[in-house]
């Protein structure tokens, strides 16, 4: 999604955006600065050839912390690119544990994990994770816009302004129905409002993978609908993977994996989508 | 009325003060945002606090005593580092255990040096006090603090706003939080002088209280809590002026109340819910 953004912006350098200046003290700090330093990526993401694999996890072992007894062991799986996965299993059964490891936020204890052929860990754009319950600061002075617009931040690196993805911005507002709410402050939202606001800041990311840890679990019937229809839209290339709880939807989902014992099963699998990254 | 205002201005001690005052006011207010938001207030005081056996060894010891100060504010922050370290042991433990170390340190320090009367200015700020080289070194710290704070805005707004997700990226959230304890220590430092060890804390926390109840994001509240700082600090002087029984940190803090429960009476919610 950030893609055309992201060559627009190589091939007319930087597009200045008035909305986000308005956002910035000392503005006329500005173009002298950004002369002067350049920007430094997060970190560098290497584009590797995935072969259409989006996850491929062979003999993995976790624990939920490090020292902690192991959650799964001997976790065998792949999901193809483009395909929406729903990771099933009881309570306490390791599927909080299995996303937070693939996001890269908790080390594995064995085994390896690719996803789009490299290895899970930090400063990646390319895949985006959403906590079932995400630690926001109370009360942080931010409207829904600035946190939708932190989604670019990936793009961008350190000592850089904001300057470009504001066309993904209104798109993602316009996607998850959250226009009329762009200038409202986080802490006044409600629950299924948030969910809907992260999932577009992971969605203005522009990430190839979601990783959603129950996103449903807050929605009311009409937050669900947006967030599904946006989902599981024929268009969206992205893959998902999915911890969910409700068995009356799992048709909806390519591929099924259940977690429980300890191990992980497929119950069904996906054949693949034709996918396309670039 | 104007007299009362121009008079003050005729003694050049009462202009440096002023434009201490003013250059603290900004960092202040914009470093404390960050410390009020992010619930910082307590290892800010620790910080502040322990200035005092570093300025006082310098004194003792005879040199500049804002190399002193830093260093001390540098053994506190990694003190606290290390000491919560231990898991058994939580982070406001070692922050309470490495403030009431390092100000024992300071009060064995100045009793050691039998002058009590040079430390009441210390403890609660003067302004008479102030003379050039304070301003010069208000104004590097003012220039350094100010311009990491802008280098660095979006980052240290996602982490202070998500911590988590600002590690997904790739924005490390612990560097930053370093950073941002490094910027405190030297604010603390440049406006020990002004408002004194003991008092130095309010400095950022009251305008930026202030600030919070009134903006609605982040360059709100920074901008609300500098014009506070600003507005407390310098009448804040003026009364220390009057008054020079008045130490101008206690002058200054006094003046900071005002506003902030006037906008804790008047302002019921900042904006409609």
């Amino acid at each position: 999604m950030a893609k055309d953004d992201a060559t627009q912006r190589t091939s007319t350098g930087r597009r200045p955006t008035k909305v986000m200046r308005k956002n910035f003290p000392f503005s006329f700090l500005e173009n002298p600065l950004s002369a002067l330093i350049p920007a430094v990526p997060y970190a560098k993401e290497e584009k590797v050839d995935c072969h259409g694999v989006a996850i491929l996890a062979e003999n993995l072992a976790c624990s939920a912390q490090p020292g902690f007894p192991l959650a799964f062991q001997n976790v065998n799986f792949s999901i193809p690119c483009g395909c929406r996965a729903a990771l099933i299993g009881p309570n306490g059964s390791g599927k909080s544990t299995l996303l937070r490891t693939l996001a890269g936020l908790n080390p594995l204890a064995e085994g390896t994990v690719k996803l789009l052929g490299v290895e899970p860990r930090l400063g990646r754009s390319r895949i985006a994770y959403l906590a079932q319950r995400p630690q926001l600061t109370p009360f942080f002075p931010l409207q829904l816009k600035r946190c939708v617009q932190m989604g670019t931040y990936a793009h961008h690196g350190w000592f850089e302004e904001c300057h470009h993805g504001e066309a993904n911005i209104e798109k993602a507002l316009q996607l998850l129905d959250l226009k009329s709410l762009a200038d409202r402050p986080i802490h006044q939202l409600s629950g299924g409002q948030l969910q809907r606001a992260l999932l577009a800041r992971a969605t203005v990311q522009g990430a190839e993978i979601l990783l959603l840890d129950e996103p449903f679990s807050a929605l009311d019937s009409r937050s669900r609908e947006i967030v599904e229809s946006f989902l599981f839209h024929s268009q969206n290339t992205f893959t998902v993977l999915m911890a969910t709880h409700d068995p009356a939807e799992l048709k909806r989902f390519d591929c099924v994996l259940e977690l429980n014992h300890g191990t992980l099963k497929t119950l069904h699998a996906c054949r693949g989508h034709p996918h396309h990254h670039d | 009325m104007i007299d009362f205002l121009i008079q003050p201005l005729r003694e050049d001690f009462f202009w440096r003060a002023l434009i201490a005052i003013l250059l603290s006011s900004v960092t202040a207010g914009c470093l404390g945002a960050y410390i009020v938001l992010r619930r910082m207030a307590f290892i800010t005081n620790a910080l502040t606090h322990s200035i005092l056996p570093g300025v006082a060894a310098a004194i003792l010891l005879g040199f500049s005593l804002y190399w002193g100060a830093l260093g001390a504010a540098l053994i506190t922050a990694t003190g606290i580092a290390w000491l919560s370290a231990r898991k058994e042991i939580s982070e406001d433990s070692a922050i309470g255990i490495m403030l009431s170390f390092m100000f024992a340190m300071g009060v064995g320090l100045i009793s050691l040096s039998h002058a009590w009367r040079d430390f009441t200015s210390l403890l609660f700020g003067s302004i008479l006090a102030v003379d050039i080289n304070d301003l010069w070194m208000i104004g590097l710290t003012s220039t350094i603090i100010l311009l990491s704070l802008r280098l660095l805005h979006k980052e240290l707004e996602l982490a202070s706003f998500d911590e988590e997700y600002a590690q997904l990226i790739g924005a490390k959230p612990a560097v930053l939080r370093m950073v941002l304890l490094m910027l405190i220590a030297l604010a603390a430092v440049a406006s020990v002088r002004l408002v004194g060890a003991l008092l130095t804390t309010a400095l950022f926390i009251i305008p930026s209280a202030t600030g919070i109840l009134l903006g609605k994001n982040l360059v709100q509240v920074m901008g609300w809590g500098v014009g506070v700082a600003i507005l407390g600090g310098v009448s804040g002087l003026y009364l220390s002026f009057y008054f020079s029984q008045l130490p101008s940190g206690a002058a200054i803090v006094i003046c900071y109340m005002i506003p902030y429960l006037a906008v804790r009476v008047l302002v019921r919610q900042s904006y409609p819910r």
